[in-house]
């Protein structure tokens, strides 16, 4: 445990050391930003329309909670797409290249410690990431009274979404030692695994049903809407659990190539 | 403390070593020579666990590497070839994490760390970022690092690589300071560095060992006699007629004469008894007066190319690993 914390301690400080940290962080909270001010805008400029309709709106649920933060935790998904590859990309490629990786290899330490201190170093990174975005349902409550039931829910698909990205890119950053491959390996394979859904419209009933179930996007609409579904928290789970595995596989794999 | 045996590895279908067995007393400082791409650095990674070898067994500290590698690796302090430094950190912050790695914590951990930077001389540039340092700096870091800890076994892949000729003197004298409560391995293609500090030397080529022993076994072995070289001024013929005649010289080469009179021979004499003061008689009783008189050791150089072969230098470098 203690090696696990001192590794990861290294890996998310060497992150502020270096202005990765930072500037990741200012695109997000820009970005976000941006998204966050638009969907308030279009709620507002909406529910001004229906005041005047109001047949029209019983059509419509525009719970404030669902209605503005829903369109934000859908974005952060794809947000997500670009940012997680940035983070993820030096972990294992920085080191091969340095040649530290042959200082932590010969540490009297097991391969699983050195991989779950940088998958939690990576961890810790986005959840602080995550901990900035928690102003907006905070500017939100002071306007209406806030669902934090779908908030939480929300928070925790967008939490498991992100820690499936994280270890898919831990993966890919294990296969190499450039940095920029391994970057754009991980977006390939998330971007895929994102738009199989699009895919599956025009697949046959059976393949469609099985490419929904293993498109990542998917995943993150029930938590959206307010509903903790075990299928996608298992789902979410077993992709860090698998990426994990083969991240181990692979550094088995780097040593006995040497 | 270190014990190989019949080591093989294989990178793929390019031999890396093959068959490699040696070992090393407690103490002891072993050279560890060949010239590029031999295999030095892949028997040393093997030892320190940091990949597998193919077959054969490696024990550290009477651990084997592959079956208990955690136990092995407490043993072992060990510099890579590529310097392995983050050069985002401070000096003092790498060694803290080092420590911290190798299991040390609270005071015993700050002591250890002020007696490695005292002695690798990185006094000056303990608060500096390693990615602003020099190279000499950055190899002393290297090796402060593996230093850490105090472990019985060092393994060094070229510690002096990339120093200038003080700073190689100042790490040879921190290396032998070692002597005796370490056991070291060093791998150089420096060669006067192994006559300085090493007790014992493996020679290896094309992931073979060609030679293991002390450097005096090894230059005997090769010389097969005695190399005297004598200097005199005198007539030329008499002189060598004087030397030839002296008991167990086997030859007498003239080597060039020099404006003043003074003619420069070698001489080769059976090994064993100094011949020495029959050839200063002989000289005298030659009508020469005698100007030089010194037994040559054959330079390591010498012996390298002798086993290595002249011929490689011209062949194609192999895996550098």
């Amino acid at each position: 445990m203690r090696n696990i914390w001192l590794i990861s301690k290294r890996e998310l400080a060497s992150f502020f050391f270096s202005p990765i940290a930072y500037v990741i962080l200012a695109a997000w909270s820009v970005i976000l930003g941006f998204f966050y001010s638009g969907s308030f805008v279009n709620y507002s400029l909406i529910s001004m329309q229906l005041m005047r309709n109001p047949r029209a709106a019983a059509q419509y649920n525009l719970t404030p909670t669902s209605a503005i933060l829903g369109p934000v935790f859908s974005s952060i998904s794809v947000v997500l797409l670009f940012i997680i590859p940035l983070l993820t990309m030096r972990l294992f490629s920085e080191e091969k290249k340095q040649g530290t990786m042959e200082l932590l290899l010969t540490f009297p330490l097991r391969d699983g410690e050195i991989l779950i201190g940088k998958y939690l170093a990576a961890l810790m990174m986005y959840l602080i990431m995550i901990a900035g975005t928690f102003v907006y349902p905070l500017i939100l409550s002071v306007f209406v009274s806030v669902e934090w039931g779908v908030v939480g829910a929300g928070y925790l698909g967008i939490f498991l979404m992100g820690s499936a990205f994280l270890s898919v890119g831990l993966f890919c950053s294990s296969l190499t030692s450039n940095q920029i491959v391994a970057a754009v390996i991980a977006f390939m394979v998330l971007l895929g695994s994102f738009i199989l859904d699009f895919v599956a419209v025009s697949a046959s009933p059976a393949i469609a049903t099985l490419l929904r179930h293993i498109s990542i996007g998917i995943h993150l609409r029930s938590f959206i809407q307010g509903i903790i579904d075990t299928r996608d928290v298992i789902f979410l789970v077993n992709v860090n659990i698998l990426c994990l595995f083969l991240a181990m596989r692979s550094l088995e794999y780097y040593r006995w190539r040497g | 403390m270190i014990q190989v045996e019949a080591l093989t590895k294989y990178y793929g279908n390019i031999q890396g070593i093959q068959n490699i067995s040696f070992q090393v007393n407690k103490g002891e400082i072993l050279g560890f020579l060949g010239p590029n791409g031999a295999g030095k650095s892949t028997t040393m990674r093997i030892l320190t666990g940091y990949m597998p070898p193919t077959s054969g067994k490696a024990f550290v500290g009477g651990f084997d590497v592959s079956e208990k590698p955690l136990e092995a690796q407490k043993c072992i302090g060990y510099l890579p070839e590529n310097n392995p430094l983050y050069p985002e950190m401070t000096v003092k912050a790498y060694l803290d994490f080092v420590a911290s790695m190798k299991g040390m914590r609270g005071v015993n951990k700050n002591l250890d760390i002020d007696r490695v930077v005292g002695g690798c001389g990185l006094g000056s540039v303990v608060s500096r970022i390693i990615g602003h340092l020099s190279k000499g700096f950055r190899q002393r870091v290297g090796l402060a690092q593996a230093l850490i800890n105090d472990p019985p076994v060092l393994i060094l892949d070229e510690p002096t690589s990339g120093l200038d000729p003080a700073q190689i003197i100042e790490i040879r004298e921190l290396i032998r300071s070692l002597k005796g409560n370490h056991t070291i391995i060093l791998s150089t293609h420096i060669l006067p560095e192994v006559n300085a500090i090493c007790d014992r030397v493996v020679i290896i080529h094309q992931g073979r060992v060609k030679e293991e022993g002390s450097i005096d076994d090894l230059t005997a072995q090769i010389q097969g006699g005695e190399v005297i070289r004598v200097s005199a001024i005198g007539a030329l013929d008499l002189l060598e007629k004087s030397l030839a005649g002296v008991p167990r010289v086997r030859s007498v080469k003239v080597q060039d004469t020099s404006a003043n009179g003074e003619v420069r021979f070698e001489v080769l004499s059976d090994e064993g008894e100094d011949v020495r003061p029959d050839l200063a008689l002989a000289v005298t009783s030659a009508g020469g007066r005698l100007t030089e008189l010194v037994q040559e050791r054959i330079p390591l150089e010498k012996i390298f190319v002798d086993i290595v072969g002249a011929d490689h230098w011209s062949e194609k470098e192999g895996v550098d690993a």
